[in-house]
């Protein structure tokens, strides 16, 4: 990665928290328009080591949880084990690839929101199943198209070798 | 901060990672009392000039939906304005409708004029009343303008009724002081003057006036004596025999009317037709 493509990388970065608090509301229904602040933890996590992952998760948790004070702590918590677990994760399976990149922020926006569900406690029963098995996927897919679609357009900047794709 | 570097977990990854869950615990068994400061200073702090971009974005977005609500409350306005006039004079025809069947008492059934987009619509139109209402053919059919035409045919709930611009149409007719008799009948159905009426059959020693009205006679039991005709505007330049025609200004347009009232008898406060329809053009 050339010094330069660093600095890009977090212009992308902070493009994708501009467009969370912009764009986002405009994609369609809360529960299913792409996370553009968790994609940017991802993309940031997947390049970091597991702790530098976690802290930054936490980070971005205790911001989220400032916007919903009612279950506080819980988006902390639910970051920080995504920002661990990618991190970890794309160490482990080496492959900077479209699909994989894909699949981890598939992953990472399920079990974030899998975490919170249950650490907050405030979905029960039929709610909660329709909550992991349908909005949850559904959030999941939007946010992994759109980080396809930014690591396709910008793939040198977030160094990932298109090649691969 | 190391982007690329050796992402291998070790022993201090771990460390931060416990140290981020506890903390992340203890957040979520913070009371309310220190939740709600804590989060009040982020939103602050941190997160106040993004949350000013997502006030702007939000603004802006329900700035261009205002934007398309007044723009569509503009046009319906615009639309409206446009048949504003038409209304008005609805407004004026039906009002005048009302003040003539006011007159009338009874003897009467109102209708509504079913016109159809046709190029034969003044001739023959649908009226909303039929033999139910006690609708018969050949009864007569007015506006508060004067005679409209002849009920032709009645159906259960609507009859067809020829106006005075049929060409069957025929009425006795008298000037409206009696002076002259004569037989009205529609002007022709080509050229300029298709709209016009006809006064035949009068007398070559008799002079009609320009603007005289023309009224029923009543002669022929079918059409009430007194009912507007039209006005004289003129006489016919062809004179054939000993007699004279004059061009009349029809009282009504059928293509003009709205609303009629379908005469099915007398009116029964024993007041005339004439003197009824000569209150109507006194009405205020």
């Amino acid at each position: 990665m050339r010094r330069s493509d660093r600095y890009r990388f977090w212009i992308v970065l902070a493009g994708l928290v501009l467009l969370h608090f912009s764009l986002r509301t405009r994609l369609g229904g809360d529960r299913i328009a792409p996370d553009f602040l968790l994609l940017a933890l991802l993309m940031y996590t997947t390049r970091a080591t597991p702790g530098r992952g976690a802290a930054a998760g936490f980070f971005v948790g205790l911001l989220r949880d400032a916007l919903t004070p009612a279950s506080f702590g819980t988006a902390a918590l639910a970051h920080t084990i995504v920002g661990y677990l990618s991190s970890w994760a794309k160490a482990v399976f080496f492959a900077e690839n479209l699909f994989v990149n894909g699949c981890i922020f598939f992953a990472g926006t399920w079990l974030r929101n899998l975490v919170v569900v249950l650490a907050s406690g405030e979905l029960k029963g039929a709610p909660l199943v329709w909550e992991l098995l349908a909005w949850s996927p559904l959030q999941s897919l939007t946010t992994a198209a759109v980080g396809v679609l930014v690591l396709w357009t910008l793939g040198r900047w977030v160094a990932v070798r298109m090649s691969d794709a | 901060m190391t982007i690329g570097a050796d992402r291998y977990g070790s022993r201090a990854d771990t460390l931060v990672f416990l140290g981020c869950v506890a903390l992340s615990i203890a957040a979520m068994s913070l009371p309310d009392s220190w939740r709600a400061p804590f989060s009040r200073a982020i939103r602050q702090t941190v997160l106040a000039p993004l949350l000013a971009l997502q006030e702007e974005t939000e603004t802006l977005r329900s700035s261009r939906a205002r934007l398309a609500a007044v723009t569509a409350e503009r046009d319906s306005a615009m639309l409206a304005a446009a048949f504003l006039p038409e209304l008005r004079s609805e407004n004026a025809r039906l009002r005048s409708l009302l003040g003539l069947g006011a007159r009338l008492t009874t003897g009467y059934v109102p209708a509504e004029v079913l016109h159809e987009a046709g190029p034969t619509d003044p001739l023959t139109f649908l009226v909303s009343a039929g033999r139910r209402q006690g609708v018969r053919p050949l009864d007569t059919v007015v506006s508060p303008d004067g005679l409209v035409g002849v009920v032709s045919s009645a159906d259960e709930q609507t009859s067809v009724v020829a106006t005075w611009a049929h060409p069957d149409f025929r009425a006795s007719a008298m000037a409206v002081d009696g002076s002259v008799y004569g037989i009205v009948a529609p002007h022709g159905s080509e050229g300029p003057g298709i709209w016009l009426l006809e006064l035949e059959g009068v007398p070559y020693r008799n002079l009609v006036p320009d603007s005289t009205l023309i009224v029923t006679s009543g002669l022929g039991g079918v059409i009430p004596r007194g009912i507007p005709l039209g006005t004289v505007i003129g006489e016919r330049a062809e004179v054939e025999h000993w007699e004279r025609t004059y061009l009349l200004l029809p009282a009504v347009h059928p293509a003009a009317v709205t609303h009629v009232m379908i005469l099915t008898g007398p009116p029964r406060n024993g007041a005339t037709l004439k003197d009824l329809f000569q209150a109507e053009g006194k009405a205020p």
